[in-house]
């Protein structure tokens, strides 16, 4: 039966070419949008490689300093010194990692210049981080205390600096800035999106240059608490607001006094947010307002689209459902047979929207935009704007065909 | 005959809703990626106001070193100008051109205040960047011993502090004990490159004392990498342990490009593809009800209808529908000017309007063109012809 429904689906599509493209057109291309843009979220905010374990992990990014007598604030990431003394001394957490933020160098090598985003970090670092070595390890602690110029780097600045001569690079030395490093370990790279665990080149964070001994409070150190398992992240939570309110409120720092601070432990989601919009919830809910309005109208056209065409159509099928009526078939089974062919149509437009967004994905990937880009698609997202589709072919096609098929034949059959 | 189309719409107002419902919402995306792309169009019309091909931007950290910074900027900025292969170089605060870093502060002539953006530089800096004078000079060593400290300002603070005045010579307060003197007025300089928004700027010179370490390098044509790495090997012999980092201004400039044209990109491969949508389903809706009405097709060309008039109604029709959608839409986008929920000038709203609207009367005019052909080369004795 179904296999019949099918088949004069497949009859219907082709009677009118123009208006399955049409619909397949609308269908294809929203799915396609849809797709695309959540799997870019997903890529920013999601658990990836080499950051697997931010799941159960809680970010502490910047601490605000601010002075209420002259109305000043300065914000910026954390001291070594705060770290070690506040966050590593915590008690549920397995691990806490340590990295500094947005430090730079480059290096030359037969008159050519490379750029390079490097990290210091702690040993715990490639713990909490889920790094694949594709050669050597990382530091660990012995090494930090003993300020060893090692490095670890990526597998794109190994290619780049020693030219791919097919020897192992581990204990060979690279020269940055003036001095030389031993390497120790190859990573494979991550995506530039992913700030907390992206860079080039990996120092330990005693060597020099790091200026890991600068600041009380303020420095260039991010911290990412990893707890056992996510659900002792609210106990971690509760355990960091805890340890920070017996930090006094004022100080000096960097020559200039404050009255009060304030920093916050979050999930990645939310402290992204708070990255682009700081503590100012008002300009919060404004984005996510514009965002479901362009949302909302980019979605809304083509399914009023689809609703137009469809409905439009409805009048085409009158004499067809006439006849079936005539020859005794219920209005259940004339019910059946519209749901059916919605159902396939969406099918055809979803694997067209398929096709579509893993060529565009693909795209993205290889064009270098990002390196190291791992966009996918996000099968979960793929079937529910699936079913967004197919209620609105429920809506626009269905509906109208099941008020059609209560007519009186008589009707039906005239026109 | 206007009357007569709004007649016949207004009876078949229920089957019109959802398309006119389409166009409304067509309009305001349009109206909205529009504005978005028309403001980056006009900012990428004015000049940027000065060259960046040859120059490099060379970012130094004094790291653990504390001890006489700014003497020490001072003689690599020394040694730098030196080399044959450089042109000019120049000291210059942190917010170099066309990277994230910005410098603003509020200035205020009388009654007049604005919000500026300060780049701290010395006295060569015009020659670096190229960049020309309106008004006036750029300063000089015969400034150092004057009571005011000297100023170059943009033609846009000029606009906000002096409208209708020559700048030059008039002094502006600092605090209470230090006062500002404007010697000269520069064109445009549009810092974070082409697409900025043309913002007031100030440009005052560097102290003995001031910590800046950021210098801006004019290279002679043909210079290359290798120059680069004696460059930064000799800088980093004079000082140990600091760091020096070099970047082309042509590559920032790439960079921030690319932050405003990738959104721009995106946005307008979905609008495009949502406006191909649109208009299919309108020619489709067309379609169909120029087909239901034949009857009514063939009875007005037996009475005597040109080809011509039935065309002209069925696309009179279309365009008295897109009017009333545009007019709906208008009323939403009209309060983006009147209520400025953008920094963005009125002029831009409006003209993004304009545009949508006749975009969208192109359109319709477009999908409707083919089936009001159909319809007029409808033979009245087919049409009548009843089985």
């Amino acid at each position: 039966m179904i296999l019949n429904y099918i088949k004069i689906a497949w009859k219907v599509l082709l009677r009118h070419p123009f208006y399955t493209f049409i619909t397949l057109f609308g269908i294809s291309i929203t799915l396609t949008v849809l797709m695309v843009v959540t799997s870019f979220m997903d890529h920013l905010l999601g658990v990836h490689y080499p950051e697997g374990n931010r799941d159960r992990s809680l970010f502490v990014t910047s601490v605000v300093q601010k002075d209420t007598t002259r109305s000043s604030r300065s914000s910026s990431p954390m001291s070594v010194r705060f770290i070690q003394t506040y966050l590593k001394t915590m008690q549920t957490p397995e691990r806490v990692g340590m990295t500094s933020m947005f430090t730079f160098a480059n290096a030359y090598v037969n008159g050519k210049r490379i750029k390079l985003f490097t990290k210091y970090t702690d040993a715990d670092f490639w713990r909490v981080c889920t790094f694949e070595f594709l050669d050597g390890k990382p530091f660990a602690e012995q090494q930090i205390k003993t300020g060893d110029q090692v490095v670890v780097i990526t597998d794109d600045f190994q290619k780049q600096y020693f030219e791919d001569d097919g020897k192992t690079v581990i204990g060979r030395e690279v020269e940055i800035e003036g001095l030389r490093y031993r390497v120790i370990g190859v990573v494979k790279g991550s995506p530039a999106t992913r700030p907390y665990s992206y860079a080039d080149v990996y120092f330990p964070y005693t060597v020099p240059k790091s200026n890991y001994e600068r600041g009380n409070m303020r420095g260039n150190f991010i911290a990412i608490l990893m707890a056992k398992d996510k659900s002792e992240l609210t106990t971690m939570q509760s355990e960091f607001q805890q340890a920070m309110s017996r930090i006094p409120q004022s100080g000096t720092e960097y020559g200039s006094k404050y009255t009060n601070f304030t920093i916050k432990a979050e999930g990645y989601a939310d402290q992204y947010m708070t990255s682009f919009f700081g503590d100012d919830d008002s300009r919060r809910v404004f984005f996510f307002t514009a965002v479901a309005i362009i949302l909302l109208m980019f979605m809304g056209l083509p399914a009023l689209n689809l609703v137009n065409v469809n409905v439009g159509r409805m009048m085409e099928r009158a004499s067809e459902i006439g006849v079936r009526k005539a020859f005794g078939a219920p209005a259940k089974t004339l019910l059946y047979q519209f749901i059916v062919e919605n159902i396939f149509i969406t099918f055809i437009g979803g694997s067209l929207a398929l096709v579509f967004s893993f060529v565009i994905i693909q795209l993205i990937n290889n064009s270098g935009w990002i390196a190291y880009a791992d966009l996918a698609i996000n099968p979960t997202v793929f079937l529910v704007s699936l079913a967004v589709c197919f209620l609105f072919g429920l809506l626009s096609g269905v509906l109208p065909a099941f008020r059609m098929s209560k007519l009186k034949i008589v009707d039906a059959l005239k026109s | 005959m206007l009357r007569h189309f709004f007649t016949l719409i207004w009876n078949k107002r229920k089957t019109h809703a959802l398309l006119i419902v389409e166009i409304w919402a067509s309009f305001l995306v349009l109206f909205g990626v529009l504005t978005f792309l028309l403001s980056n169009l006009r900012n990428y019309r004015e000049p940027i106001g000065f060259s960046y091909e040859q120059v490099w931007s060379m970012e130094l950290t004094n790291n653990q070193d504390t001890t006489d910074v700014p003497a020490k900027v001072e003689s690599i900025l020394r040694r730098i100008r030196a080399y044959p292969e450089v042109e000019s170089a120049s000291r210059m605060s942190s917010n170099t051109p066309f990277t994230m870093n910005n410098m603003n502060n509020s200035v205020s002539y009388q009654n007049a205040s604005t919000l500026a953006e300060f780049y701290r530089t010395d006295e060569s800096l015009y020659r670096t960047l190229d960049i020309t004078m309106q008004k006036g000079r750029w300063f000089g060593p015969q400034d150092r011993s004057a009571r005011y400290t000297p100023l170059v300002i943009n033609q846009k603070l000029q606009e906000k502090l002096f409208p209708g005045e020559n700048p030059i010579g008039k002094t502006i307060k600092k605090d209470d004990t230090h006062f500002w003197k404007v010697v000269g007025v520069v064109e445009t300089f549009k810092g974070k490159g082409e697409y900025m928004n043309n913002t007031p700027a100030i440009f005052e010179p560097l102290t003995e004392k001031d910590w800046d370490m950021s210098i801006l390098i004019k290279t002679r044509p043909g210079t290359d990498a290798t120059f680069e790495a004696n460059l930064v090997k000799d800088v980093l012999a004079m000082v140990r342990n600091w760091g020096a980092e070099v970047t082309y201004l042509t590559e920032s400039r790439k960079t921030q490009h690319n932050l405003t044209l990738v959104p721009v990109i995106i946005f307008g491969i979905i609008s495009t593809f949502l406006l191909i949508n649109v208009g299919l389903g309108l020619f489709g809706v067309l379609n169909l009800n120029i087909a239901r009405r034949r009857g009514e097709i063939g009875l007005r060309r037996a009475m005597g209808a040109t080809e011509r008039s039935i065309s002209l109604q069925f696309l009179g029709e279309i365009w008295v529908l897109a009017s009333f959608s545009i007019l709906l839409g208008l009323l939403f986008a009209v309060q983006f000017p009147l209520l400025h929920v953008f920094d963005m000038d009125a002029g831009i709203y409006l003209l993004a309007m304009a545009v949508a609207v006749v975009v969208i009367y192109l359109i319709v005019t477009l999908c409707a063109w083919y089936p009001s052909r159909q319809a007029s080369l409808i033979a009245p004795a087919v049409a009548l012809h009843e089985d």
